[in-house]
């Protein structure tokens, strides 16, 4: 099952918003899955699966074992690690009178906040194909939740700092979600599943800023003072993070078939290596220029999770609660935004290929942006919430469509290149607060103007992604007989004697696949195989 | 702050409890994306209300008759350095109306407050001095409220002891004169114009306290045992199956 390549490394986020076929009649066998194959698969699970046991079939409101749970397990996991890591923001008000913060130490916080999280996702796609999801998620759960509860010994602003960056480790679970839910469920449904994960565990980010501002207000009807209160209220996402760590340990599984440690491999386990895998995302200039896009999309959407409760607490007077209900409805568009792009990226796919993905992705970035410049210049509270509500609606649904284009960039470092682009995300956000939000060069309401600015003009490097076999935004597919083929595309990242081993008809079989990212015209000719290239199992 | 109301779906029967003074709503998950678009509906017509009621508000500080109330706030402790304990140390403060006040028959309410000092207002824009009186941040920990008597003339003094929820900083006492619709006519302070002089300093409580440093270290200790327990527990498992 070529496509499927569990073990090697760098297939760890393979299936991420890829359509990738399964090959259920295939015989030959290739780089194997960890998975065995049974003979009858369909015997011992609740849910339709393919020959990998991969679900079919995508029922949100089941548990049932072993795919639905791990799908909810895992997005769980992500929406616990989002509230934990800006569980801070919608208490600012309080904790800036605590610890005599300035806005300046406020602002570097923010950054911390988000810093960590590049090193950590880059570094979880390697613990998961080491040690499996489930353990990748807990490592990430379990040891952060320390440095949640360390927040009652945070005295200054160098201690609120440290303890932010270290929380900000967690955000890695979303590289564990998105690698679990890839090894649980079949290409074919593997998009809408991992949007619903991603846009689901973002909502994180809305519900912390309703939770935080109700358990602080709790704490203090007992009797504590504010400046205790506010520590005590960090209780609760600490214990949020022990418990879904241990219910991810007991109930969950690494793979369909059982889990990673005790599962026999069977078949021949042939490693990708790291270096070259590493070496064919980071010459890629799409990888990128995805990067600083997903920056200015999912970059914009954490930094707005920091400053948003604070913006309206100040500007337009309102109370903690109030504030904090208006910044978790940004949050909480994830709901249906961001599986929208998604599907949005998809229908345009249908119809014009990928440069109707590239153009939906622009199109939803840019006019996202284009509402963040409003926010920031409204001065009257109900156009300051439709404004952000247009704004959360266009750069969550571009997160969507990024992911739509992303798989297709490269099938060998497939999942170094899901690893970075998550990682531009949260660096872009920590540039934005760093820039804008930092000092008091700008007020929030300026910055946020700004910020929108900067990412309507980081958004225009998406005009500049062709692919030779589909085209880009402003130009048509390359004529050339070899480069319009997608073979040559994904072909191209093996060398000669790699291709003579056999090791790149993975990527031969994706590239017939995405043929479908012609478009709808090209669709209906007739494309014939070149002879190169493998011919298609029946 | 104005209640939530989520308007009921048509299909579904309500069970009204005859008891409560509430009505109890029943989501059902389907209609989430609907009460959602609904939350924010109401979200708007309820801020459009609240920023109704601050519609008129232009009154300025600079509108205000200046020192119509002489107040002085003398520390418990004083002297140079001398830091005051927010939760220990007391103010005295005492006060009274200015013989040159012209607008004393307006006093209805005096309004005491804690105020920043220019100092403590470096690069915390949430702590702004504005001349619109409805936007103006520098003064919000209130000290004291009460009727104002024109018929006592002699100066009155009362004992404050910083609350505990008084963040660090410099500071000075204003007092408010407020007329019968709740408007600010006069004021006084017990600093200069420039607000220089007379001012004194608060540090605020750490928050913290020895039960929850403790807690927190229990159960952040309990976090990484159980991962390690699952982790060695599961490899064991591990080598003993495989043995077999």
């Amino acid at each position: 099952m070529a496509p499927n390549e569990d073990g090697s490394i760098g297939s760890s986020l393979h299936g991420v918003r890829a359509r990738e076929q399964v090959f259920s009649l295939s015989v030959e066998d290739g780089p194997s899955s960890q998975a065995i194959r049974s003979d009858d698969p369909t015997a011992k699970f609740a849910i339709p699966v393919d020959s990998e046991h991969r679900a079919k079939v995508f029922k949100p409101l089941s548990f049932a074992k072993p795919h639905m749970r791990a799908f909810h397990l895992g997005w769980i996991s992500f929406f616990t690690c989002f509230i934990s890591t800006f569980a801070a923001a919608p208490l600012v008000p309080v904790i800036r009178d605590n610890l005599d913060l300035n806005k300046t130490d406020i602002g570097n916080a923010g950054v911390a906040s988000v810093s960590g999280a590049i090193f950590s996702r880059l570094a979880m796609g390697a613990v998961c194909d080491l040690l499996g999801a489930r353990y990748g998620t807990a490592f990430s759960l379990l040891l952060s939740a320390p440095a949640v509860f360390f927040m009652s010994f945070v005295s200054d602003a160098g201690s609120y700092l440290a303890v932010r960056f270290m929380i900000g480790f967690c955000l890695a679970t979303f590289v564990s979600c998105q690698y679990w839910t890839s090894v649980m469920f079949n290409g074919k449904i593997i998009g809408l599943v991992n949007g619903c994960a991603g846009g689901w565990g973002d909502m994180g980010g809305g519900v912390t800023q309703l939770l935080m501002p109700m358990v602080y207000h709790v704490i203090k009807l007992t009797g504590a003072t504010p400046f205790t209160a506010w520590r005590f209220a960090f209780f609760i996402p600490g214990f949020l993070q022990i418990i879904m760590g241990i219910l991810v340990l007991t109930l969950g599984q690494d793979l369909p078939d059982g889990n990673l440690s005790t599962l026999q491999k069977s078949g021949q386990v042939s490693k990708d290596k790291f270096s070259k895998v590493f070496w064919f995302a980071v010459k890629n200039y799409r990888t990128w220029i995805l990067f600083v896009l997903y920056g200015f999309s999912m970059g914009v959407e954490l930094t707005i999770n920091n400053v948003i409760s604070e913006y309206f607490y100040d500007r337009f007077h309102l109370t903690l609660h109030t504030a904090g209900i208006i910044a978790a409805s940004f949050g909480m568009a994830n709901f249906f935004a961001r599986p929208f792009g998604g599907y949005a990226s998809d229908v345009a796919a249908r119809l014009f290929g990928m440069r109707g993905r590239l153009w939906t992705l622009w199109i939803l970035q840019t006019v996202g942006a284009l509402f963040c410049i409003w926010l920031g210049r409204a001065s009257s509270l109900p156009i300051a919430i439709l404004a952000m509500m247009l704004f959360s609606i266009g750069t969550q649904a571009a997160c969507g469509a990024l992911f739509g284009v992303a798989p297709f960039v490269s099938r060998r470092s497939l999942g170094l290149i899901s690893g970075l682009t998550g990682a531009g995300g949260n660096f872009g956000s920590g540039v934005t607060q760093l820039l804008f939000f930092s000092s008091s060069r700008f007020s929030t309401a300026e910055g946020l103007s700004l910020m929108g600015v900067m990412a309507v003009v980081c958004t225009l490097p998406v005009a500049f992604i062709h692919f030779p076999q589909w085209g880009s935004m402003f130009l048509r597919p390359s004529q050339h007989e070899e480069r319009s083929k997608e073979e040559h595309y994904y072909g191209g990242e093996w060398t000669k004697e790699e291709k003579s081993l056999g090791l790149h008809e993975g990527s031969i079989k994706f590239a017939e696949n995405s043929r479908s990212e012609r478009g709808r015209k090209a669709m209906l000719a007739d494309i014939p195989t070149p002879v190169t290239g493998t011919p298609a199992h029946v | 702050m104005c209640t939530l109301h989520l308007i009921k779906h048509k299909s579904q029967s309500k069970a009204y409890s005859s008891s409560s003074h509430k009505p109890f709503f029943h989501i059902q998950i389907q209609e989430s994306m609907a009460i959602k678009k609904l939350l924010f509906a109401s979200l708007l017509i309820c801020s459009m209300i609240q920023s109704s009621h601050g519609a008129t508000k232009e009154r300025l500080f600079t509108d205000l008759e200046k020192g119509a109330l002489e107040i002085t706030a003398t520390p418990s402790r004083t002297g140079e350095g001398v830091v005051l304990a927010a939760g220990i140390d007391k103010l005295s403060i005492t006060w009274k109306v200015s013989s040159t006040a012209t607008k004393e028959p307006e006093f209805k309410t005096i309004k005491v407050k804690l105020c920043y000092a220019p100092i403590s207002q470096v690069d915390r824009p949430w702590r702004k001095t504005e001349n619109e009186l409805f936007k103006d941040k520098s003064c919000p920990h209130k000290i004291s409220s009460f009727s104002y008597d024109p018929t006592v003339k002699t100066a009155q003094s009362f004992d404050y002891t910083l609350e505990r929820d008084i963040p660090t900083g410099t500071y000075y006492v204003r007092a408010y004169a407020v007329d019968a619709k709740d408007h600010e006519v006069a004021f006084g302070q017990s600093t200069n114009a420039d607000k220089t002089t007379n001012l004194f300093s608060v540090q605020a409580i750490s928050g913290r306290h020895k039960s929850l440093d403790i807690a927190s270290v229990c159960f952040s200790v309990f976090s990484v045992v159980a991962l390690l327990v699952f982790f060695v527990n599961e490899k064991r498992k591990a080598k003993i199956e495989q043995s077999k």
